[in-house]
């Protein structure tokens, strides 16, 4: 009997291929979709749970204020993981790892080995105890004493790859700069999905003696993470007030042998390394932090679409089976029962649904690389399935495919074997035998999941037309400089750079397409120094942290950053050595100045001077946040970067005179340059992954809509074509009746896009918020989506219309 | 075999009721070949649906072979259906995606028959009707009297005590009408009992009975005295 069924089945498909085409295609999308959210959404809740004891594991997070300023960093001082190693017993491993730029893609350090230079991109300075608490697996080592020698070096498995191929690296020598280093481990770090994001860790014991020294006494030094990992009997927060005891008591003495005049306060938190991924507002947190609300909206954009595709399914289906009404009659009256027919048909679904799991799993696969592009991940699928709730998942998965299966399967079997086979067979219209209660629920929940397609179609495409109109705003948005044709080149990583700077400054001016060149330590989109400032007469004791740039001379002319008063930092000798400052008109704001100029400025890390202007605000950081006080120092010897402006006529002559200039003054570092506003856009890049995965889920949930509409019309098209039939014999145009097929599905997506506007308007002002410039939620988007999204649904039931209309009423009224 | 008493069939829709049958008496007999004759919509249909079991009678008492149809359960029917009855119709109702083969062979597998036992049992009954050759091909490759030969071979595999055709050449030229008329003749001969409802004279000239149905009633009865 099973060989009946499913015989007959692969040919129903078969000979229906257009229907089975469609049915498979939208399941297919629908599974793709929530297979790919899904691994996106397990990755995302997986970071940072790879770790052993990852439960127990803490980041040390401080806050701190002066001034009335409060700042609060994922940041801590050097010396602390050692205080709190040694102090409290709850403190079972701890560890540091030192800050490094990771908004800085340029900042790369490179080594070289058999007279090939390598660029590792993430290089980190860690103590000797940061295998003990990451517990990355090791290809080559021992990560319990890898980092303990000085001028000791692990690498990532990638680097490993680049440098060395094939053959081991342990042992082997690169250099730097500055100092040879021996590699003493290789660790995998693909398959965990992590905050941190090091390629490669220099031991600790690198550096000199005195820095060393330096560091394990300076409480205001704050370039460290540190991590813990606490006993499994402790209370965190306890233990946080116990730590904030001994902080303040400990900074207090400090201060007064530094004999540092200082107002305010220190605190510690102990955040779970679990949590940090989807943790905000700390300065110098990994940038590949996250938002649980895009989690949420992600999940349910997926729950949608998998319950969409279902119904959708289970709509087509159940319409096309009704056309199978004589077969069923047949095999009734041929003496089949009920559950038979229920069989017959369920063995039909399961091949359509399981061939589209399979299908689906087998694109998966497929589109994994382009996917793990597009949201930068390393995903594997057979890991996920084995990890977290993965196995749980594949297994729901399989059971909807499965009940998708029974629930269309037995429909129509059900229904249409409870009607008298006669009737059936007679050839009757058995929808319209179908009609009375029964039928009008079932049409009601048919329309009301339309509604909630269009809903979802609707809200999805106009948040993602507001997203798109947002990310133009700020990347187009006058920033208060001019940030175009300026091209920002990092200094070579060698300590001698430093005497040929004036040399390499000259030679890159002397070709015409070079309009101007400037040196900075800092410069807008790259994360700024914070320094503490004292303010005014020395005697008030008022500091102030602020952000810092270390700039030369020609600074402020190159990026056109507009004076308010006072004067630009002059490369004339000065008449004494007093230092220099200019102040944005935030900073003037925050302290309190009327008449800023002359005013002394000071702090512990520059010469006392005075400030000499003040320049307009302009944007340093993305448009996320609101424009922070700012301090320019004048400091043509700290160069972190050789800042070009460049005739926009000329860009390709100027690339290749910079090009040609490094390789005279720098031979063996590879050039790292980026134009000022590509490396401004890449601010916005987490946005901009979250805006294509929303283009790409909405053209999937446009797309399985559609198909559900296309298919749904059908029925609807089938059922009252002997009323089309009729109001043609009587003279109705095509027109006239593809309005009246039309016109129905005009006033759902008028009423989906009603209910749907209050949400995604509170949704999107939300999200706009998380930028201090943003653009105005105007009524043009909401009625864009709205449009677009009848276009779509008006297009689908046209093309069903027209078929039903073009057909002679003979041919419809023949079969009542 | 058959005994109908008081069969009465009535159609509800909405406010209008129409009867279709209004109270039918009616007996036929083990080997009997009865024609059901009348004008469109005198219920000729409703009448074999209601002697297939593929309806239900509002009033009245049905007997087959003995037993109250009445008293089944749905099940219990269709089981009796299976066993004892075949069907043949004028739009043939095979399923399209089907092979004859297959056609003819559900209803063996409806009754849980033996895969060997159904391939002996097709494999007679399609030689019986000169079909073998295109046991493979699906119903839309054949002719409308090709088709209706496999009708009847399906509707006889099962080897039935009953055989209902509804207007069996309806939709057939009068050389394939023929033929199937002639096959049904030769299945009466076996002794197979038929119930045939058809507007044709020539075709109930085939049969022994003929009962003329008026309104939902029987208004006339002959013996047909040539055969």
């Amino acid at each position: 009997m099973w060989g009946n069924f499913f015989s007959s089945g692969f040919r129903v498909l078969l000979r229906q291929k257009y229907y089975t085409f469609l049915n498979l295609t939208g399941l297919t999308i629908g599974v793709v979709a929530f297979v790919f959210i899904y691994l996106y959404i397990q990755n995302e809740l997986y970071y940072d749970r790879s770790w052993k004891d990852y439960h127990h594991i803490y980041r040390v997070n401080e806050e701190y204020s002066t001034g009335g300023k409060l700042e609060k960093m994922a940041l801590t001082p050097f010396l602390l993981a050692d205080k709190l190693d040694s102090l409290f017993p709850e403190v079972i491993q701890s560890t540091r790892l030192f800050f490094t730029d990771p908004s800085d893609k340029n900042a790369v350090s490179s080594v070289e080995y058999k007279n090939e230079r390598f660029d590792i991109p993430n290089m980190t300075i860690g103590d000797a105890r940061v295998f003990k608490i990451f517990d990355y697996p090791f290809v080559e080592g021992n990560p319990d004493s890898c980092l303990i020698q000085p001028n000791s070096l692990v690498i990532s498995t990638a680097i490993k790859q680049e440098i060395f191929g094939n053959q081991s690296a342990l042992g082997k020598t690169v250099r730097t700069s500055v100092r040879e280093y021996q590699i003493s481990g290789v660790f995998d770090n693909t398959k965990q999905p992590s905050h941190l994001s090091f390629d490669a860790v220099i031991s600790v014991n690198s550096l000199g003696k005195e820095e060393q020294k330096g560091l394990n006494q300076n409480w205001f030094w704050i370039n460290c993470y540190t991590y813990l990992r606490l006993s499994d009997t402790v209370h965190p927060k306890q233990l946080e007030q116990r730590m904030n005891i001994f902080m303040d008591s400990a900074i207090r003495s400090y201060i007064r042998k530094e004999n540092i005049q200082l107002e305010g306060y220190a605190k510690v938190y102990l955040q779970p390394i679990r949590k940090i991924h989807f943790s905000s507002g700390w300065l110098y947190d990994s940038h590949t932090n996250t938002n649980t609300s895009y989690l949420y909206i992600i999940g349910i954009v997926a729950i949608f679409i998998l319950f969409t595709a279902s119904i959708n399914y289970i709509n087509f289906a159940t319409a096309r089976s009704l056309k199978r009404a004589r077969e069923i009659g047949v095999r009734k009256v041929l003496g089949a029962f009920r559950k038979q027919l229920v069989l017959q048909f369920v063995s039909e679904a399961i091949m359509l649904t399981f061939t589209a799991f399979a299908l689906a799993l087998s694109l998966v696969e497929l589109m994994m690389p382009t996917f793990n592009q597009l949201v930068g991940k390393n995903i594997n699928l057979v890991d996920s399935l084995f990890r977290g709730y993965g196995l749980f998942f594949g297994v729901l998965l399989l059971l909807v495919i499965l009940l998708l299966a029974l629930v269309s399967g037995s429909f129509p079997a059900l229904v249409l074997s409870s009607l008298p086979p006669a009737g059936v067979l007679r050839g009757n219209n058995l929808f319209l035998k179908y009609r009375g209660k029964q039928q009008f629920t079932a049409s009601g929940l048919r329309r009301l999941l339309v509604v909630i397609q269009y809903l979802v179609a609707i809200g999805m495409f106009i948040s993602t037309l507001v997203m798109a109109a947002q990310i133009h705003f700020v990347e187009n948005q006058p920033m208060g400089f001019n940030k175009n044709n300026v091209l920002v080149v990092n200094r070579p990583p060698d300590t001698s750079f430093r005497s040929r700077t004036a040399a390499f400054v000259n030679a890159l001016k002397t070709d015409s397409a070079v309009l101007g060149v400037t040196t900075a330590a800092n410069m807008p989109g790259y994360l700024p120094d914070k320094l503490l400032f004292n303010v005014g007469d020395t005697a008030l004791h008022n500091y102030q942290s602020m952000s810092a740039f270390f700039v030369g001379d020609q600074y402020f002319h190159l990026l056109e950053i507009p004076l308010v008063e006072g004067r630009y930092f002059s490369n004339l000798p000065k008449a004494d050595s007093t230092e220099e400052f200019i102040l944005n008109e935030a900073a003037v704001k925050r302290l309190g100045f009327k008449h800023p100029l002359g005013f002394a400025l000071n702090s512990p890390f520059t010469k006392k001077g005075k400030i000499i202007g003040v320049v307009k605000d302009f944007n340093f950081t993305s448009l996320h946040q609101k424009v922070e006080p700012l301090v320019f120092v004048h400091m043509p010897r700290a160069v972190q970067y050789i800042v070009l402006r460049i005739d926009p006529a000329h860009t390709q002559q100027a690339l290749k005179h910079v090009n040609k200039t490094w390789k005279t003054f720098n031979p063996g570092y590879s050039l790292h340059d980026i134009f000022l506003s590509e490396k401004l856009d890449s601010l916005y890049q987490s946005d901009q992954k979250i805006l294509s995965i929303f283009i790409y889920f909405t053209i999937f949930v446009l797309l399985i809509s559609s198909l559900g509409l296309y298919g749904l019309s059908a029925f609807l098209v089938e059922q009252r074509s002997k009323e089309i039939g009729i109001r043609k014999v009587l003279g109705g145009s095509n027109n006239r009746i593809i309005l009246l097929m039309v016109k129905e599905h005009m006033l759902l997506v008028l009423l989906a896009g009603l209910l749907i506007v209050p949400e995604v308007y509170i949704f999107m002002s939300r999200w706009l918020d998380g930028f201090a410039y943003h653009i105005e939620l105007k009524p043009c988007y909401f009625v864009a989506g709205i449009v677009l999204v009848a276009i779509i649904a008006f297009l689908t039931v046209l093309l069903q219309s027209v078929q039903i209309v073009r057909k002679s009423p003979a041919i419809s009224l023949k079969y009542e | 075999m058959i005994e109908a008493k008081g069969l009465k069939k009535v159609f509800q829709s909405q406010d209008v009721e129409t009867i279709a049958l209004a109270g039918i008496n009616l007996s036929v007999e083990q080997g009997d070949f009865m024609a059901v004759m009348g004008p469109s919509g005198c219920g000729k249909s409703t009448l074999l649906n209601l002697l297939g079991m593929i309806d239900e009678p509002t009033e009245g008492k049905y007997l087959f072979r003995g037993v109250d149809v009445g008293t089944l359960s749905q099940k219990q029917k269709t089981r009796l259906r299976k066993e004892n009855i075949g069907f043949v119709f004028q739009n043939f109702n095979l399923i399209d995606d089907l092979s004859i083969w297959e056609n003819i062979e559900l209803p063996l597998i409806y009754l849980g028959v033996k895969r060997q036992e159904r391939k002996k049992r097709v494999a007679r009954v399609i030689d019986q009707l000169e079909i073998s050759h295109r046991k493979n091909l699906l119903p839309i490759q054949l002719s409308g009297g090709q088709q209706q030969r496999v009708a009847v071979a399906r509707a006889i595999v099962a080897e039935p005590k009953l055989l209902l055709a509804d207007e069996p050449t309806g939709n057939l030229d009068s050389i394939h009408g023929e033929q199937v008329m002639n096959i049904l003749n030769l299945l009466n001969q076996d002794g197979m009992t038929i119930v045939m409802v058809t507007h044709s004279h020539h075709d109930a000239s085939y049969s022994r009975r003929v009962v003329h149905l008026f309104d939902g009633q029987i208004i006339n009865e002959n013996i047909n005295h040539s055969l």
